[in-house]
């Protein structure tokens, strides 16, 4: 609300794209007013992978200070050697994969104001603002020969060569293909703090203020009808030198992204449903995968219409899918304005949701990182945390829980055991549990494991925790608010916190801080559970003033069971828990414990005898670490142990013998 | 010359097994023992963490996702990283040897009674070829005869183990290493697929060339125990050599039946009982059978062997002892006897090698 003070004019942008739920083409008001915005002319040189040409940058300075800089992000010069910060952090590796050295570079041969022609170039420097990396080439400042006053708007032309790398994260070549993204020198955010301009890094990805992009791109003429990007094309035009010229056009976005491949299906389809609107889907698609594109409609469609449902309606006429080809796995899963790329393989049974879930999960980046474009350097999971939760509700609604596989040879085969959604798709935050909690820019992170064991899946399970604490019902009406409210504002935690406790009528503060902002685990558990037959009294009783035996005080003979259950909290984190105490009969009791003790007990005299006590029983919690301790009977039951010692036993000896069949 | 057809030759091995099920019955025996060292401490695991747990209220037919996860993670000391050990084996890249530091525990246990395991085989295969060759023939003769070989047995086994290790080191995961950026560089994963496979394809026939190899000498080195241990040793390689389809198709046969059985047993996989708490009983009997009759085909596979080496037309590999019948294996004993006997014969080891007067 602070930022909403300091930006009235943005907030008034703001409700006018909250109040209307029409569509870009349909609609004559904008959906948000353009802060920086491009007009971009470039020519792709597909053989020595260099995209060059002109910009012309029309920054407005909305905050309610002067600035006498400008702060350009220039991504590519990650790329430009070993000693960049982004190629540091990483060490060449990502996950599995060897990242190629191949160098990628942008370079401004042209800097100068438009109003005057004022050269700027030379006054430009190179700086770091994360780490002081005096190598790092990311980030540039340019000192304006005069102040921008709060309301000026600078506009700069700038000529720019942007060598492309070797397709290996979000950006590259591969052949004759194309991702072409990161790729234009681009403002930072300005704030009221000062340039919000970070260099770029190994883990986070961006952030950007919204704008008008007008992107003209001249091409071989071999890619014909093969060029995808932001926004809707504009024209398509054949040139006498062989080439050919695709205008782009899209309004009210912070990136722009293209991508060219000779190669490509383009295949397309129209999604339209009542209240959220219709939008023409592209499909960009590798031969080799043909027979997948109607699942990648399928799944977008899905995306469409269950973010749009939660979330409001999607407000582009278009969407660009893009499937990467092989060996170009690093530009897929990726999001841009408009344009996502998924990525598949050759032998995708359905059963393994992919890729549906990758389409799915692109898709929805166009609600977190597109319209409420939230900082991803600082705060990441309010994209990909927040997205990859709202990705397992739509998968989960639209195909069911996944399967898991075995990969054998680079085939996989599905092994017919449920993956439940969400839990079971972000087990890896348990590894990370007590790591670090969130609220660490991207860049600080352990490594890429922590990362997105943390800012994925930690955020996802706690979502879904606080989903069934608060209530879907609750839940929707919070993010369908947090979303209305902070389109194209660059909402921060807080602000959906706000939405939370507005809708709940309390202060969910606290939620947050036990999950998100908290490295302690949870964990509960029924450490005990048992039910004994009800013993006879013991002892010296009263009767007629006598001391007597129990057996001579006419005590009546006790019935049923003595049961008692303890629950403990094992882990750090204290949130509250239901307890479920079931017993022979039908007869159950349940209990909500706040947890904040470290331990419960609960014991019922002479009653029925008790089948099991769970704790948890509806799995709300699903941030806990454990959940093979959150059930206990009194009585073992060995079948499942037993058979899996069988099935143990059995598939060791096919071992042993597997081991001797060669030699 | 011709001989019998490889399909002959795998389906008079089968005949002999069966004819001698003990053989086949030493093999799951040993098997088993070795899969019995593990049977406490999984148990024990296994009901430690289920027993008193609801969640295997869910677990008693079908495996859970969540539970596996959560069990490996809360208890690495169990099992390290054998599951990754095991992707790993089987992934593009193939394993790296530091790939079973991690292992603990059971996992642990378990790869070395895999290696164990290859040193009893050689004691086994000294016993199974022996005692086919032995008209009647009893676990005595099984032991005896694997007792017997062992040494020679066991230098093969080890021989042919290294091999194999080298042969996935160096063919497939140096073949791997060395294309994985062209690999990178091909225009569809169709194509990628097929440099997989081609790599794979490189590796198994290696490692048959290996198993065909070792095993002809195995088989002449019992066969032919009247010729000096390097003849027999170059006797059997050139037994390979001379009959690599027939061999290759006794062991593709057995190959394909192996991998039937597995299909069979994948698709029909006894589920477990249901939820009938004695149901247990027929599980592990059902394994057992199973396995058992894995390894009446295993014998079957050697004996199969024996017939394509040892067969006419080539009685340079059959061994008669001086004024006794032959003993190729089974009930082909008076044949070879008729028509594979070579004149004279050895007197040294002919009482140990000759069947029983």
């Amino acid at each position: 609300m602070l930022r909403a003070k300091k930006r009235p004019a943005l907030l008034a942008w703001a409700a006018l794209s909250a109040a209307s739920a029409s569509r870009l083409a349909a609609a004559p008001e904008r959906l948000t007013r353009p802060i920086a915005s491009y007009e971009i002319s470039c020519r792709l040189d597909a053989e020595q992978k260099t995209v060059s040409g002109t910009e012309i940058l029309t920054w407005t300075n909305t905050t309610n200070h002067p600035t006498s800089t400008l702060r350009l992000h220039l991504y590519l010069n990650a790329f430009r050697n070993t000693l960049s910060t982004f190629w540091r952090e990483h060490g060449g590796r990502r996950g599995s994969r060897t990242i190629p050295e191949s160098w990628g570079s942008v370079e401004i041969t042209r800097l100068a104001l438009s109003s005057d022609g004022t050269d700027l170039l030379p006054a430009m420097r190179f700086i770091a603002p994360d780490d002081g990396n005096p190598d790092d080439r990311t980030v540039a400042e340019i000192p304006l020969p005069r102040p921008a006053l709060p309301g000026d708007t600078v506009a700069v032309a700038l000529d720019f060569v942007s060598r492309v790398p070797r397709v290996s994260t979000r950006t590259g070549y591969k052949g004759d293909f194309f991702l072409v993204a990161q790729w234009f020198p681009k403002v930072g955010v300005l704030e009221d703090s000062g340039w919000n301009c970070h260099q770029f890094h190994s883990n986070s990805e961006f952030f950007a203020d919204f704008g008008d992009y007008d992107v003209t791109i001249d091409a071989p003429v071999r890619y014909k009808g093969k060029i995808g990007a932001t926004g809707a094309v504009v024209s398509e035009r054949e040139t006498s030198e062989g080439r050919v010229v695709t205008r782009f056009r899209q309004e009210s976005v912070h990136d722009f992204a293209w991508t060219a491949d000779p190669d490509y299906r383009v295949l397309k389809d129209v999604f339209r449903e009542p209240g959220i609107g219709d939008v023409e889907i592209k499909l960009f698609l590798q031969p080799e995968h043909l027979a997948q594109a109607s699942r990648h409609f399928r799944a977008a469609k899905a995306g469409l219409s269950g973010y749009g449902r939660v979330l409001g309606s999607y407000p582009y006429a278009t969407l660009t899918i893009v499937d990467p080809p092989w060996g170009a796995i690093g530009a897929g899963g990726m999001e841009y304005p408009t344009f996502i790329t998924a990525g598949t393989h050759l032998i995708a049974p359905a059963s393994l949701q992919s890729p549906e879930g990758v389409t799915v999960h692109e898709f929805g980046h166009q609600y977190f990182y597109g319209l409420l474009a939230s900082n991803e350097f600082e705060e990441p999971w309010l994209d990909e945390g927040f997205n990859s939760y709202m990705t397992a509700r739509v998968l989960k609604h639209e195909y069911g829980d996944a399967r898991s596989y075995l990969e054998v040879f680079g085939v996989r085969f599905p092994l017919g055991i449920d993956v439940r959604l969400p839990l079971d798709e972000n087990r890896r935050y348990f590894a990370h549990a007590a790591d670090d909690p969130l609220g660490l820019p991207s860049w600080k992170y352990l490594d890429r494991d922590e990362y997105g064991a943390l800012v994925y899946s930690k955020t996802a399970l706690a979502l879904a925790t606080i989903e069934r604490i608060v209530g879907t019902p609750a839940m929707d009406k919070a993010l369908r608010l947090y979303s209305e409210r902070w389109r194209f504002r660059h909402p921060k935690t807080s602000d959906f916190i706000a939405c939370l406790s507005e809708i709940t009528g309390r202060d969910t503060r606290w939620l947050f801080d036990r999950t998100f902002f908290s490295s302690g685990t949870v964990d509960y558990a029924v450490v005990q559970a048992t039910s004994e037959p009800a013993r006879f009294p013991r002892g010296l009783f009263d009767k007629d003033g006598k001391l007597v035996p129990a057996a001579q005080a006419g005590l009546p003979r006790p019935r049923g069971y003595d049961t008692k259950v303890v629950v403990r909290r094992e882990g750090e984190v204290a949130l509250p828990v239901d307890v479920l105490l079931r017993f022979e009969g039908g007869h159950t009791y349940r209990s909500n414990w706040d947890g904040e003790a470290r331990w419960k007990s609960f014991r019922v005299a002479s009653g029925p005898r008790l089948v099991d006590a769970v704790v948890d029983p509806e799995e709300k919690i699903l941030l806990d670490a454990d959940r093979t301790n959150n059930g206990r009977r009194p009585d073992p039951d060995p079948r499942a142990a037993s058979r899996w010692t069988a099935r143990a036993v059995f598939w060791l000896e096919n071992l042993f013998d597997f081991a001797t069949v060669a030699w | 010359m011709t001989g019998p057809s490889a399909l002959a030759c795998f389906g008079r091995g089968l005949r002999a097994s069966l004819s001698k099920p003990y053989l086949g019955l030493s093999l799951w025996l040993i098997q088993l023992l070795l899969a019995a060292a593990l049977i406490l401490p999984v148990s024990n695991s296994l009901h430690a963490n289920l027993d008193h747990s609801t969640i295997a209220d869910r677990m008693v037919g079908v495996p859970d996702y969540g539970w596996w996860e959560t069990f490996r993670r809360t208890h690495p000391d169990i099992l390290g990283t054998f599951g990754e050990a095991a992707e790993g084996l089987l992934s593009v890249r193939g394993i790296e040897p530091d790939q079973f530091d991690g292992l603990r525990g059971i996992g642990a246990s378990a790869f070395s009674l895999a290696l164990l395991a290859i040193f009893l085989h050689a004691f086994a295969l000294g016993g199974v070829l022996g005692a086919l060759r032995e008209p009647s023939s009893s676990l005595v003769t099984f032991g005896r005869e694997g007792m017997r070989r062992l040494p020679a047995f066991l230098a093969f086994t080890l021989a042919a183990f290294a091999g194999a290790a080298a042969a996935y080191r160096w063919i497939y995961v140096e073949s791997g290493r060395a294309l994985e950026p062209r690999v990178q560089e091909l225009s569809t994963e169709g194509t990628a697929l097929a440099v997989t496979g081609l790599r794979l394809l490189a590796l198994l026939v290696a490692l048959t060339a290996i198993k065909l190899a070792v095993d002809a000498v195995r088989t002449v080195w019992v066969a032919r125990p009247d010729l000096p241990p390097v003849s027999r040793f170059l006797m059997g390689l050139g037994g390979a050599i001379a009959r690599p389809r027939r061999l290759f198709g006794v062991l593709l046969g057995y190959v394909l039946l192996t991998a039937g059985l597995y299909v069979v047993w994948i698709v029909l996989d006894p589920p477990a009982g249901g939820e009938a708490r004695f149901a247990l009983v027929p599980l592990i009997l059902t394994q057992q059978v199973f396995v058992f009759v894995r390894c009446l085909v295993k014998v079957g596979y050697y004996a199969g062997i024996s017939e394509a080496l040892t067969r006419t037309p080539s009685p340079e590999y059959s061994y008669v002892a001086a004024g006794e019948p032959a003993a190729a294996s089974g009930e082909t004993v008076a044949h070879d006897a008729a028509l594979d006997g070579p004149a004279g014969g050895v007197e040294t080891d002919a009482k140990e090698e000759g069947p029983a007067a």
